[in-house]
């Protein structure tokens, strides 16, 4: 179990350490998500709602969408350098594999979140810092289930003849229960409501998240090998 | 490679039985259709189109059991990899989008006249739109993917996390409406139904649950005759 | 005791559409197996 835990680390940190390299993929998901926060602000009629009304719907898209782009390019990238073969060639148990992969993602999709929060609160004139805690608490949760279906869906879209189009049709179902809970718990959290209203949507998250985690890294064999 | 056994299926046999089947549903869907408009009682609130809920709850039914046994056939697949589990979830996963575009459709119109909106984001209506959603999808990906082992993996894994999110989908959104009750005006379904209107109700439901068992069965009949004259022609 | 409201329409819709896409998928699957069960079954006589 270890040893797997540290070959999950070692997978993950090749991709990240890859992806520092280059880093113009990182550059690019954190203008796409700046620029999707900018569509919102100018989608809207700014005398019948108020800004605050919309803003944990808008963040949660932004992130869904941003999510989304990222996981997909990663495996694209992948694809190219048919970087995942000589792994899969390798004795590493595919449970590694996944969770490796899965880390790598999450790091970069984190990074993209990290980026484009203050530019939310900057966009939406919300103040963040007193409310820290929570906004990582639920950005991660949420951030995990996005990204362990995102993961291996993308491996398989990523064989498919439209992947940029299959990916997003397979993920967006799955990424409705993890956006529902963020939005009630962000909306919560920007009313400065009591932690015992958010607990249950916070509860909904983790568990949803330690379910499609494992189920994912047990199926992830069966996307990879033949 | 195909076993003994599945070679010996004959497609021209599944697909007569599959015929055989379905044709019995549909006369069974024209007696629910002639006792349901011409037997059973008129409801004294909703008026005519109270009649439509004995089409939309059994076609939400069998959209439901199309949607169950395409997560349990994925999952048996994944354990013992044989083809007709593979077979049979695509069957099931086509048929489950004819009864969702069913409920999909009869639901709205329902809707309409008697809680005076097209759309209601219900507890039913929602999940049989995320069923036709993921139904979609898992198409999709069958379309999209050429080799046959390599399509019945992938179709499994999403079989399965779909069956899974379901019960998600069902406590978020739940959860989502408490918030914010919709003004209901009436309620579609009766607290304690008359027994003339159960009959209707468990008799429609026998149909079309025989119309599912038809539709798959031909539709199974109809890969298993294509996957056939592709081996010939290769051969 | 009111009159019950006059949606008669609706129902009809209903009725109609839901036999329109249950047959309509019937007759598809029915032309379906004619292309590729009748070519199968020609070959084995």
């Amino acid at each position: 179990m270890r040893r797997a835990l540290r070959l999950a680390a070692a997978i993950a940190a090749k991709d990240i350490r890859a992806e520092l390299r280059s880093r113009t993929a990182l550059i690019s998901a954190l203008v796409f998500a700046a620029l999707v926060l900018v569509v919102f602000n100018f989608a809207r009629d700014p005398t019948s709602l108020a800004a605050t009304a919309l803003a944990p719907s808008v963040l949660w898209v932004t992130f869904a969408l941003a999510a989304m782009v990222a996981m997909n390019r990663a495996f694209m990238i992948e694809r190219e350098n048919s970087a995942l073969d000589g792994l899969l060639l390798a004795p590493v148990p595919r449970e590694a594999l996944f969770l490796g992969k899965l880390l790598a993602n999450l790091a970069f999709v984190g990074t993209v979140e990290l980026v484009t929060l203050p530019l939310f609160t900057l966009f939406f004139n919300i103040s963040l810092l007193p409310r820290l805690p929570g906004f990582l608490a639920v950005t991660a949760l949420a951030t995990i289930g996005f990204v362990a279906v995102g993961t291996i869906f993308s491996a398989m879209a990523v064989r498919t003849r439209f992947a940029e189009l299959m990916l997003p049709v397979l993920l967006l179902p799955f990424m409705v229960p993890p956006l529902i809970g963020a939005v009630q718990v962000t909306s919560r959290l920007l009313a400065d409501r009591p932690l015992s209203e958010l607990w249950g949507w916070l509860r909904l998250l983790a568990l949803y998240d330690v379910v499609f985690v494992t189920l994912c890294t047990l199926a992830f064999s069966a996307v990879v090998d033949e | 490679m195909t076993s003994p056994r599945t070679q010996a299926q004959s497609p021209f046999r599944v697909l007569r039985r599959g015929f055989g089947l379905s044709a019995v549903g549909l006369v069974g869907l024209a007696v629910v259709y002639v006792v349901a408009l011409g037997y059973t009682p008129v409801e004294a609130r909703q008026g005519l189109a109270q009649k439509i809920f004995y089409l939309h709850v059994p076609a939400a039914w069998s959209a439901l059991l199309a949607f169950s046994l395409v997560g349990l056939a994925s999952l048996l697949y994944l354990w013992l990899h044989d083809p007709r589990l593979d077979r049979f979830a695509a069957a099931s996963a086509e048929v489950g989008v004819a009864f969702s575009l069913v409920m999909l459709t009869t639901g709205p119109i329902w809707a309409k006249p008697i809680w005076g909106t097209w759309w209601t984001w219900d507890a039913r209506l929602t999940l049989t739109l995320f069923l036709f959603f993921l139904f979609v999808g898992y198409l999709a990906l069958r379309a999209a993917v050429q080799d046959p082992h390599e399509r019945a993996r992938f179709s499994a894994v999403v079989g399965i996390l779909g069956m899974l999110l379901v019960p998600f989908i069902h406590l978020s959104v739940y959860l989502f409406r408490t918030l914010h009750p919709q003004p209901i005006v009436l309620k579609p379904s009766a607290p304690s139904l008359p027994p003339e209107m159960l009959r209707t109700l468990l008799l429609s439901t026998v149909v079309f649950t025989v119309l599912y068992l038809g539709l798959v069965t031909l539709r199974y009949g109809i890969a298993l005759a294509e996957e056939a004259r592709e081996a010939a022609a290769d051969g | 005791m009111g009159e019950p409201p006059d949606n008669g329409a609706y129902l009809v819709a209903a009725y109609v559409v839901t036999a329109a896409i249950l047959i309509g998928y019937w007759l598809r699957l029915w032309r379906l197996a004619r292309k590729s069960g009748a070519g199968a079954e020609k070959r084995t006589r």
